[in-house]
């Protein structure tokens, strides 16, 4: 500290700085300030003029301190560190004062604007001044990556794994590849069979030697960090021979693509699921549609099919979200249906008509073309089933408040077909707990960012793909698998991943093994060490949240780059400019 | 209550013209554009939309689709091809056949053979029972006064015969649309001046036709063409069936013209020549009127049909007049085989729009006053009245 030589310099960002603060007032209020070598005020330092102005500074005045007042560290922060790094000093040895985002476009008044500026510039360079040099650490990937779910999109993002050369283990709950998927016939919009779009991949996955399928398998423990994870698969071979495998694995990524359920129809009493029995769900038409027949528990071919939608998806009272596959889903029946039949009447009762992706608006006209009957219902007045009196000449009566005719309706039905909506599966919080990722108040599990970091989670290293993150139909499905692979792929070929030098650091000698950081810690990043009784910070999964450093009763936990003297001086450099206004 | 739908009417209404009906998505727009449709009544999407479900009662119950005039902008404006106006056409035949309680229409409407074969059986019976007539008292070179092969007293009573049959037929299918539409569409009251207050708009809605001048306003086709003619083959057909039924005497005797007479006849077979080659014209080129780009078969019926009898009737009278008698009576008992199953298909065919149409409007004027009365009463109206 003793020969700390500061460089600081304030930005004015074209005018949008400069419109409210005197750029000059800043430079003068801080240029007599102890160790500060230099004050420049710069039009936009994030240009490359104005980082080579930095770098030639660090070089001509030997500098060994930067502070740079403009934006949010958020927006450059990485240029500026980046500076330093070429300049030859450690990135850390950097700070920056936010006089934009925090100042000149929340302010008004220039005067006081130009105050507070001037706070956060000195607050700034206080710290700076008890800033270190840290090192960031980088630990090895390995290149082996576990896929949970043997569906679609887990099929996908091993195939995807495999095929640039990594070792995959591919873990499915049950006995058989497909998943959901594998239950049905035809897909919707352009009638691709399902069978065709599984079978290549099934096929390719039992002859590439270095995917590892284990069926009938569960994940029951993850442990370690990003690149450096360790697996145990438990494997029941036959359920009843009691023939048990323990596998323990060493990879450096997961793709969690456990999947959906399907809403449980009898859940809707009205409806009269479990007690008519020819009123059934999606799955079970499905199945008739593969074993090729289409008709009612007597055996009859039904003359009059109703399909319900939204049966659990978007009320009040179950799910509030649209299941973004039955619309699309129950126009392919009413195509089914009429192939199979042609003397049959549809009758497709529905909220609202969502056909939003490529090629759906067609396919609804095309159902249109096949005179399906499209009657519409309000959200939460759901239809009512009965049976129908012996005069009537059909099974069942759906009675309906009609939107669009404005009548009460009722409308004759053979064979009734509820369009059950996805559902996060039973399983999904104990797998959320085994890969620590969060959950949304439905269940399913949450993405770190909904539009930018759509496949990645709050845990490096956890990558989530297809229907356990929100419905979604095919297409998005293997999008998501495939992206959620580049994302892995791209770290393997990096072969190292760096950490970020900020994080905790426990004091062994000062730490009383209370443990309290150990339950506080949202990254699961702290291990207790038995036999030394004390913790320990896993640098790679700490996210330098500062918790535990607020949480430790000893004061045994340090908070790299954000220590209690640094922050302490930060907050000295505000309250003099404060007292000085007062 | 809930009210049963019918998925299997619009197979039905297939059979009738309705082709599209089922891409309808109701957006609204060809009631947003139609020149007619309103408050009270409001189409062509309320009638698409019964149609589609199959509400068949509530279809029977209203004389809405009369109110239309198939201007064909509904169907220009469609986003979904759905062809609304033809829709409404269809509905029309429809509730003729509906009407209609013999079920004649029905399978006139259904079957194209059945109504052509029926033409051609009454056509020959027509002919059989003329061509005996006239051999066993005339001569086929005399066509009018002593010894004439067809007296004009006979053909008088006769055509009085044909001309009430028809009218029985035409006046029951009349009351069974008033019934239908007044008494089991209604479920308000009705005060009897209300009838009377309304009764001008039947003779004026019959013999100026202003609603469907009103659809070609909008659509801004040059002078009004459709309509003009339109108006002209029917005003011509009128005037024609009362020379026919009341001066038939006068109008056979020759060879003078009797231009009392004769001039109306002249005038109509203009407005019936003009019309029959304008509609068979629009019909064979598919012209820019949205109307005329679909042709049911009964549609090819009724113009050609009509253009036949227009043809025949002109050339006797020329050949009567240019004294070749004998060809005139020819072509006279040809004449003839058209214009009596002509005049027996009238209330089963598109030609019962002559009277539903003005009846319709009389109807909808009496409904209007009732319908409003009751919003004041039950309060519906309440901020708007004051």
């Amino acid at each position: 500290m003793e020969n700390c030589r500061i460089g600081v310099y304030i930005c004015m960002c074209g005018t949008n700085i400069a419109k409210i603060i005197d750029a000059e007032a800043v430079k003068k209020s801080v240029s007599k300030l102890p160790h500060v070598e230099l004050v420049e005020t710069y039009k936009y330092m994030c240009s490359n003029p104005g980082q080579e102005m930095i770098i030639h500074h660090i070089k001509e005045h030997k500098l060994n301190r930067i502070v740079v007042a403009a934006c949010s560290p958020n927006m450059h922060e990485r240029t500026f560190r980046a500076a330093l790094r070429k300049a030859g000093i450690n990135q850390y040895l950097f700070e920056m004062a936010n006089i934009r985002e925090q100042c000149s476009w929340v302010h008004d008044d220039p005067k006081d604007a130009t105050e507070k500026a001037i706070a956060l510039t000195r607050a700034a360079i206080q710290r700076v001044e008890l800033h270190d040099s840290l090192e960031s650490l980088s630990v090895e990937m390995c290149p082996t990556s576990l896929v949970i779910g043997g569906g679609i999109a887990g099929m996908t993002a091993a195939l995807e794994l495999a095929d640039a050369g990594h070792s995959v283990y591919l873990v499915e709950k049950n006995n058989h590849l497909g998943g959901n998927l594998a239950r049905v016939d035809l897909t919707a919009p352009y009638l691709y069979s399902a069978r065709d779009l599984l079978t290549e991949r099934i096929t390719r996955i039992k002859t590439i030697d270095h995917i590892h399928l284990h069926l009938n398998s569960k994940v029951t423990e993850l442990t370690g960090f990003v690149g450096n994870f360790r697996a145990k698969i438990y494997e029941q071979n036959g359920k009843t021979d009691g023939n048990e495998k323990l596998t323990e694995v060493k990879i450096g990524n997961v793709v969690v693509c456990t999947g959906y359920k399907e809403f449980d129809a009898s859940r809707i009493t009205h409806y009269g699921y479990g007690k008519l029995p020819n009123v059934i769900t999606s799955f079970e038409l499905e199945k008739m549609i593969r074993e090729g027949k289409i008709e009612t528990k007597e055996g009859k071919i039904p003359k009059y099919v109703a399909i319900i939608h939204c049966v659990g998806s978007r009320s009040l009272e179950f799910h509030g979200y649209c299941s973004r596959v039955c619309c699309m889903t129950a126009l392919k029946y009413a195509h089914e249906i009429k192939s199979a039949n042609a003397k049959s009447y549809i009758s497709d009762i529905y909220i609202d008509m969502h056909a939003f992706g490529k090629g759906h608006e067609d396919f609804y006209r095309r159902s249109s073309e096949a005179k399906t009957l499209f009657l519409m219902y309000e959200k939460n007045d759901r239809p009512v089933i009965r049976r129908a009196g012996p005069k009537d000449d059909c099974e069942m009566l759906i009675e309906v408040n009609e939107k669009l005719s404005g009548e009460t309706i009722e409308i004759p039905a053979d064979l009734i077909v509820l369009m059950v909506g996805m559902e996060a599966r039973e399983d999904s919080a104990e797998v959320a707990r085994l890969v620590n990722i969060s959950q949304d108040k439905e269940g399913w599990f949450i993405e770190s960012h909904p539009k930018l970091e759509p496949v990645a989670t709050t845990t490096d290293g956890i990558f989530i793909a297809g229907t356990c993150v929100a419905p979604k139909d095919i297409p998005d499905t293997v999008a998501q698998a495939r992206a959620a692979a580049a994302r892995i792929l791209a770290k393997i070929s990096k072969g190292k991943i760096e950490v970020d030098a900020i994080y905790s650091e426990v004091d062994p000698d000062l730490c009383s093994g209370c443990r309290f950081c150990n339950k506080l810690c949202p990254f699961s990043a702290i291990e207790f060490d038995e036999k030394e009784v004390h913790s320990h910070v896993i640098a790679a999964m700490c996210k330098a949240c500062g918790v535990c450093v607020a949480a430790c009763p000893s004061s045994a936990i340090k908070g790299r780059h954000f220590t209690d003297s640094q922050v302490f001086a930060q907050i000295d450099g505000l309250m003099e400019v404060v007292h000085f206004a007062e | 209550m809930a009210i049963r739908i019918n998925p299997t009417l619009i197979d039905e209404l297939n059979s009738f013209g309705a082709e599209d009906v089922q891409l309808c998505y109701h957006c609204g727009d060809c009631s947003a554009v139609c020149q007619h449709s309103g408050e009270i009544f409001n189409f062509p999407r309320k009638s698409m939309r019964r149609l589609q479900m199959g509400l068949e009662q509530k279809i029977e119950t209203t004389f809405e689709p009369w109110l239309c005039y198939y201007c064909g902008q509904c169907s220009t404006q469609c986003p979904r091809e759905a062809d609304p106006g033809e829709s409404m056409m269809s509905l029309r035949r429809w509730l003729i056949s509906r009407y209609d309680f013999t079920g004649i229409a029905r399978q006139f409407f259904r079957s194209k053979l059945v109504e052509v074969l029926s033409i051609i059986g009454v056509a020959i019976l027509t002919g059989l029972f003329l061509v005996i007539y006239g051999f066993s008292g005339g001569n086929l070179q005399i066509y009018d006064g002593e010894g004439a092969f067809l007296p004009s007293t006979f053909i008088h009573k006769f055509d009085l015969l044909i001309g009430s049959v028809m009218a029985i037929f035409l006046l029951i299918n009349a009351i069974r649309m008033w019934y239908f539409t007044m008494i089991k569409g209604v479920d308000f009251n009705i005060p009897w001046w209300y009838w009377l207050k309304n009764i001008f708009t039947l003779p004026l809605h019959f013999f100026t036709q202003k609603r469907y001048a009103e659809c070609e306003s909008k659509n801004k086709s040059g002078i009004f063409m459709p309509w003009l003619i339109h108006l002209g083959l029917m005003l011509g057909y009128a005037i024609m069936l009362v020379l026919v039924m009341v001066y038939i005497e006068e109008l056979q005797y020759g060879p003078d013209i009797i231009w009392k007479v004769h001039i109306f006849g002249y005038l109509a077979s203009i407005g019936l020549i003009i019309g029959t080659v304008y509609f068979i014209r629009n019909r064979l080129i598919k012209s820019k009127y949205v109307q005329y780009k679909k042709s049911h078969d009964t549609d090819w019926v009724f113009v050609c049909l009509l253009f036949l009898i227009v043809l025949t009737g002109i050339a006797q009278h020329i050949l009567h007049r240019t004294g070749i008698p004998y060809w005139a009576n020819i072509i006279y008992v040809i004449h003839l085989m058209c214009v009596v199953p002509w005049l027996l298909r009238m209330p089963f065919s598109k030609w019962a729009h002559l009277v539903y149409r003005p009846l319709a409007m009389y109807f909808a004027a009496v409904y209007t006053d009732a319908k409003e009365k009751q919003e004041v009463i039950s309060g519906s109206y309440a901020i708007s009245v004051k």
